[in-house]
């Protein structure tokens, strides 16, 4: 990701000339470029590159086929189809993971683009290691010092952060409360048991991927990610959780590239449809009330123009966002991504002479 | 607000990336400067709310209040009246 720095206001001419780069199938007019097209063209050919790029890492690997974790949502669906198209099905397992938080939809919907695909795949619940942990019990104490009347009874709960784009607030985290479907309260989180309840919530996606290595060094099988380009940017994946994987083929996909890929390969509507989350809490919290804080194709576009190094001019046009919107929403993904910043590293090596 | 602008100082020296004989001008940004990250910025709020036993309204959590020593101080006088 590259970094605009206090230049974003380039002019569209001082863009002709920097902004020559091609991009994978063509050259893209950056004057006039309209961002979602950029993103949804040749879609069948990134299919294409796509699966070449995971059998070649998997040969490189010399492994004999694909361990995968379907959650239901869009990212393994056009993981695991990508794989299937590939190497068959008899060389993909597919893994079911919930856990008591889970939204019941998670289950069905990965079950069923197993079931559509034909792939082998198992249900594997992480309850019991979340629960050996005391994982629940001590997520249950934070809530409740946070929020004096909850009732876990009665009450479901999610982690939110206010909205960017209309409200302009800090990344300030809430608990937020809802019964029957409607918020009926939502407190601040300290710091520390901010952290705490993240280092918490982490081991459910670390746990996951115990079980999914568990099960691929039996099969001598990679394990095969789905963190795309928006979630390794904002680092919205879970250092040695799902972060934890052999390969990432969708990681340089923004997610509207996952979309355009999803209809291409003929996922499942009822996955195109279901609004992403990490669906680990058990009010279903979505990516863009905790992580994007904006709409999915905003954050996308804006991502895109910084990668790109478009002008505020061409953004604004692309986004319908005022200026000084995006340049604060572009200064905010700095600071994400700075602050993400050791989640995408690996551990650096001191080198022995060097 | 001279002595709270102090304590303010004091604490981001003994718990942010600032150096310790670092100058920070009033209007330098905290963020933009390296100074405090976003956890950082969770524990400052922490720290204010119960150094000064104030709570800070959530329309009140802006980048414009806490991003520099000024911001910081103006908002403790104006919620500590």
């Amino acid at each position: 990701m590259q970094i605009i720095g206090s230049s974003v206001a380039q002019t569209t001419e001082s863009n002709i000339g920097k902004l020559s780069k091609n991009s994978t199938e063509g050259s893209i007019n950056y004057i006039n470029a309209q961002i979602m097209d950029e993103m949804n063209r040749d879609t069948d050919k990134l299919a294409e590159k796509l699966k070449g790029f995971i059998r070649d890492q998997v040969t490189a690997f010399k492994k004999k086929g694909v361990v995968l974790g379907v959650s239901g949502g869009i990212d393994s669906a056009v993981a695991l189809t990508l794989c299937v198209q590939e190497f068959g099905k008899e060389n993909v397992y597919g893994i079911l993971l919930p856990e008591k938080e889970s939204a019941p939809s998670s289950r069905t919907l990965g079950a069923e683009i197993c079931e559509s695909l034909g792939v082998s795949y198992e249900e594997v619940p992480i309850s019991p290691i979340i629960e050996a942990l005391g994982i629940y019990d001590k997520k249950e104490q934070i809530i409740k010092r946070t929020c004096p009347e909850y009732d876990p009874e009665v009450h479901k709960t999610s982690l939110v952060l206010p909205d960017f784009l209309n409200q302009g607030l800090l990344n300030v985290p809430y608990i937020r409360l809802i019964k029957d479907g409607e918020t009926v309260a939502r407190y601040r989180l300290k710091a520390n048991d901010y952290l705490e309840l993240i280092g918490l919530q982490n081991v459910k996606q670390r746990s996951r991927m115990i079980v999914q290595y568990m099960y691929a060094e039996k099969m001598n099988y990679v394990v095969c990610g789905t963190t795309n380009k928006t979630e390794l940017v904002l680092g919205q994946f879970v250092k040695y959780g799902d972060g934890g994987v052999d390969l990432e083929p969708l990681a340089d996909c923004y997610k509207t590239q996952i979309y355009a890929l999803a209809k291409h390969l003929m996922v499942n509507e009822a996955i195109i449809k279901r609004p992403p989350s990490a669906d680990t809490w058990s009010h279903y919290t979505t990516d863009e009330e905790f992580y994007w804080r904006m709409p999915m194709h905003i954050m996308d576009q804006l991502l895109y123009a910084k990668e790109h190094k478009l002008s505020l001019e061409i953004t604004e046009k692309n986004t319908g966002l005022p200026g000084d919107t995006i340049e604060k929403a572009w200064r905010h993904i700095d600071r994400v991504r700075d602050t993400t910043e050791y989640v995408r590293a690996t551990p650096p090596v001191y080198y022995l002479g060097k | 607000m001279e002595h709270i602008k102090n304590g303010i100082l004091d604490y981001l020296k003994d718990n942010s990336f600032m150096e310790r004989g670092a100058v920070l001008k009033d209007s330098d940004s905290l963020t933009q400067n390296g100074i405090i990250d976003s956890i950082g910025l969770l524990e400052l709020i922490d720290y204010i709310c119960e150094t000064y036993s104030i709570e800070i309204p959530e329309d009140m959590l802006t980048p414009e209040n806490f991003d520099s020593l000024q911001g910081i101080t103006d908002l403790i006088t104006r919620l500590a009246k």
